[in-house]
């Protein structure tokens, strides 16, 4: 069991928990501790259950193994085969900015706030082992070429975030949902408006940003997510270089927004709207733009 | 400067990330989900009138916040009602208001016509859908048909949320032109019920009656305006304050009714058509309130409208919705209206006074309370479907108004109560 704790605030009932490396939080408007006990106890054992299957840290979840198999074909199950299938629309979407397969730069990019920059031959070294149109789906069945890795991170916790507040949903009869917000971190998302019309205010764990600019939002309904480059970057030669890699060139993304937040009737959209938000650097503000939904930026 | 277009990509995205949430795509549906409910009415007043009505509506839910809703009622009406006429000591006769055909009343009752049927289609159709984020529109019209009246309608609303969707302030608009049509013609005002045993010949009779019909049809106008602020009080609390406006202007007066002149000592002298005003302004004031109480739900209302007809109502209804196990609820319900005459009702007409310049003796529109007290069982079955059946005592008490009847009038109940019987059977799908 993970460890939960519930406490009693102003305006509502709050769960604690950590998972998927991020402090996860259900916020309850009804003072009700032992109703919010009950829910936070189902929302941590769902985050526990999604991060066992997609975490690559652990070696036995599905992603790590289907990464270990990678050269043969292998059956998914229904779950990982949807979250593909929504990976393959982000890819396509974003033009290929959006890649599951790119986390494999990181062997090469550490962003521990250093000038220590890859080299261009490092990085055509591994670009061929980079692509998502490299990984061929067949029905229910995958085939990842050897060398390749997948990494469901830009995903996973968004995903999460939608499910949990799916089955939190499910516990009440439709005319009864409460007033409730699943936050994994930042990545949020909202059940119904609170009844005593006010909005909730969630902090979004972001500790570079000096201004504090959006430190907290308002939210009455669907979801917020946020995607930044936080303490991770490298600084050479005055250019500052953030971790969000284009894994079209290899290389950090630059003059991006530090951070994106954009909200979105699920976390799982919102989430992905932002992280391609950053990708496209310069042209963070226009991609959201053209999104039609409310975002906030911070340069 | 380069302009470059980027895509808007996020609805696209948002049909995929609902396929992975296993929730429905929110976009792109198309007729997939149409709600319907029917119902079958049936009314009966004793010794007076029976009605019959079916009625079925179905919204379609076109996604985006979209619905079209149709509805079809058909109803048939048959039995006596009154004619507006006193009763006698003796019989009376009366010719029907077609001018064809005569009926005669027993000493001491209520004149009722009892040719009174006809059967009405009505078809309703409208659109709603939202117009920006926090705006809603909805546009719609109906056609009503029945033997000797047609209306034909068009109506619109716009509402605005507030306050996280709390609060909710509508528009609503509606205009219908209804045009009359009653076998024989239309009487003139105050044009006396010609009786044919008082003429030597068909012809005569004829040609006299006539004589008093100065059109074969009229028309009618009605402007509609409803203000309304709907608010959320607390999860438990719905309130809702309208304040409606309808100005009508046209033919208004009941083309069956009439109005009797007597003498001193209460005696009919002649029967004449009643004439009301061709101009009405109403305003009517409502507060609904809907409240949860553990389990149960209460729905309470207040209604108060006056119009410059000088006639005022009041209306409190009472419904409340108790669980009686899983599956059934019963809904108690109690309801009481009491108007005030219209400042031209009168009962009778004395042969001594001059005519006035409008007169009624309908009941409906003189001093009246009316109650009515139901209820309804209803029990939720496979598929969210719903099966429900009401019944209704509908008790209407026409009152005097301080009219002094003279002579063999004081003998005769003029205020007759009319008890009626409401059964309803719904069924939604």
């Amino acid at each position: 069991m993970v460890d939960i704790t519930v406490s009693a605030g102003k305006n509502c009932v709050v769960g604690q928990f950590r998972a998927m490396a991020s402090p996860c939080e259900i916020l309850l408007e009804t003072q009700d501790v032992s109703l919010c006990r009950q829910l936070t106890q189902l929302a941590a054992a769902e985050a526990e259950r999604i991060e066992q299957k997609y975490s690559r840290y652990r070696s036995n979840s599905v992603l790590s193994q289907l990464n270990h198999n990678a050269g043969s074909w292998q059956t998914l199950d229904p779950e990982t085969l949807q979250l593909f299938a929504f990976a393959d629309s982000c890819y396509q979407l974003s033009d290929g900015l959006f890649d599951i397969s790119s986390g494999i730069l990181r062997r090469i990019w550490q962003f521990d706030g250093s000038a220590k920059l890859a080299t261009q031959s490092q990085i055509d070294a591994l670009l061929p082992k980079l692509g998502w149109q490299q990984v061929t789906r067949d029905n229910n069945r995958i085939l990842l070429p050897v060398g390749m890795e997948l990494d469901l991170g830009g995903i996973a916790k968004e995903y999460a975030v939608d499910k949990v507040l799916q089955l939190l949903n499910q516990q009440f009869a439709e005319t009864d949902v409460p007033s409730l917000v699943v936050n994994f971190g930042g990545d949020m998302r909202c059940s119904r408006p609170r009844l005593d019309g006010s909005l909730w205010r969630i902090g979004i764990e972001n500790p570079t940003l000096a201004d504090q600019a959006i430190s907290a939002v308002g939210i009455s309904n669907g979801a917020l997510a946020t995607s930044g480059d936080s303490r991770r970057f490298l600084l050479k030669d005055g250019v500052r270089y953030s971790h969000i890699l284009n894994p079209k060139t290899g290389w950090p993304v630059s003059n991006a927004p530090r951070s994106v937040t954009v909200a979105a009737p699920n976390c799982l959209l919102a989430g992905m709207l932002a992280t391609t938000a950053l990708l496209h650097g310069t042209e963070a503000e226009d991609f959201l733009q053209a999104q039609k939904l409310q975002y906030w930026l911070v340069h | 400067m380069q302009l470059k277009q980027l895509a808007n990509i996020s609805a696209a995205l948002a049909a995929a990330s609902c396929a992975v949430l296993g929730q429905p795509a929110e976009a792109g549906t198309l007729l997939d989900d149409w709600q319907f409910n029917s119902a079958i009415l049936l009314y009966n007043e004793t010794d007076r009138v029976s009605a019959g009505e079916g009625i079925l509506t179905a919204r379609g839910d076109f996604g985006d916040d979209k619905y079209l809703n149709l509805g079809l009622v058909v109803d048939a009406l048959t039995g006596a009602s009154a004619t507006g006429a006193v009763g006698q000591p003796y019989v009376q006769s009366f010719t029907r208001p077609s001018g064809r055909g005569s009926y005669d009343v027993a000493p001491g009752v209520t004149p009722l016509d009892d040719t009174f049927h006809d059967t009405r289609v009505q078809l309703d159709a409208s659109w709603e859908q939202p117009l920006a984020p926090d705006w809603r529109v909805s546009g719609g019209g109906h056609l009503s048909k029945e033997y000797d009246y047609l209306s034909m309608g068009l109506n619109g609303s716009l509402a605005r949320d507030f306050n996280q969707k709390n609060t909710t302030v509508s528009l609503a608009l509606g205009y219908s032109h209804d045009t009359i049509s009653p076998e024989g013609g239309i009487a003139a005002a105050f044009a006396p019920m010609l009786l044919r045993s008082n003429f030597a010949d068909d012809n005569s009779y004829q040609a006299a009656f006539d004589a008093t019909r100065d059109r074969a049809d009229d028309t009618k106008d009605t402007l509609d305006v409803l203000l309304g602020l709907t608010q959320v009080i607390n999860r438990d609390w719905l309130m809702q304050f309208n304040y409606s406006f309808s100005l009508a202007d046209g033919y208004m007066t009941d083309p069956f009714k009439l109005v009797s002149v007597i003498n001193a000592n209460g005696e009919v002298q002649q029967n004449l058509f009643e004439n009301r005003p061709d101009q009405r302004t109403k305003h009517s004031l409502y507060w609904q309130n809907k409240l949860h109480l553990r389990g149960s739900y209460l729905d309470a209302s207040y209604r108060y409208m006056w119009d410059d007809w000088e006639l005022t109502s009041h209306t409190a209804d009472l419904k409340w919705r108790l669980p009686m196990s899983d599956s059934w609820y019963v809904e108690p319900q109690f309801r009481y209206y009491q108007q005030s005459a219209a400042e031209f009702y009168q009962p009778f007409m004395f042969e001594t006074e001059p005519l006035p310049q409008f007169a009624s003796a309908d009941y409906r529109i003189g001093k009246m309370n009316t109650y009515t007290l139901g209820a309804k069982f209803g029990t939720k079955l496979a598929q969210g479907n719903e099966l429900s059946f009401r019944i209704a005592l509908y008790q209407q008490n026409p009152q005097n108004d301080g009219f002094t009847a003279p002579g063999v009038l004081a003998d005769i109940d003029l205020y007759e109560k009319v008890t009626a019987v409401m059964a309803q059977i719904s069924y939604s799908f």
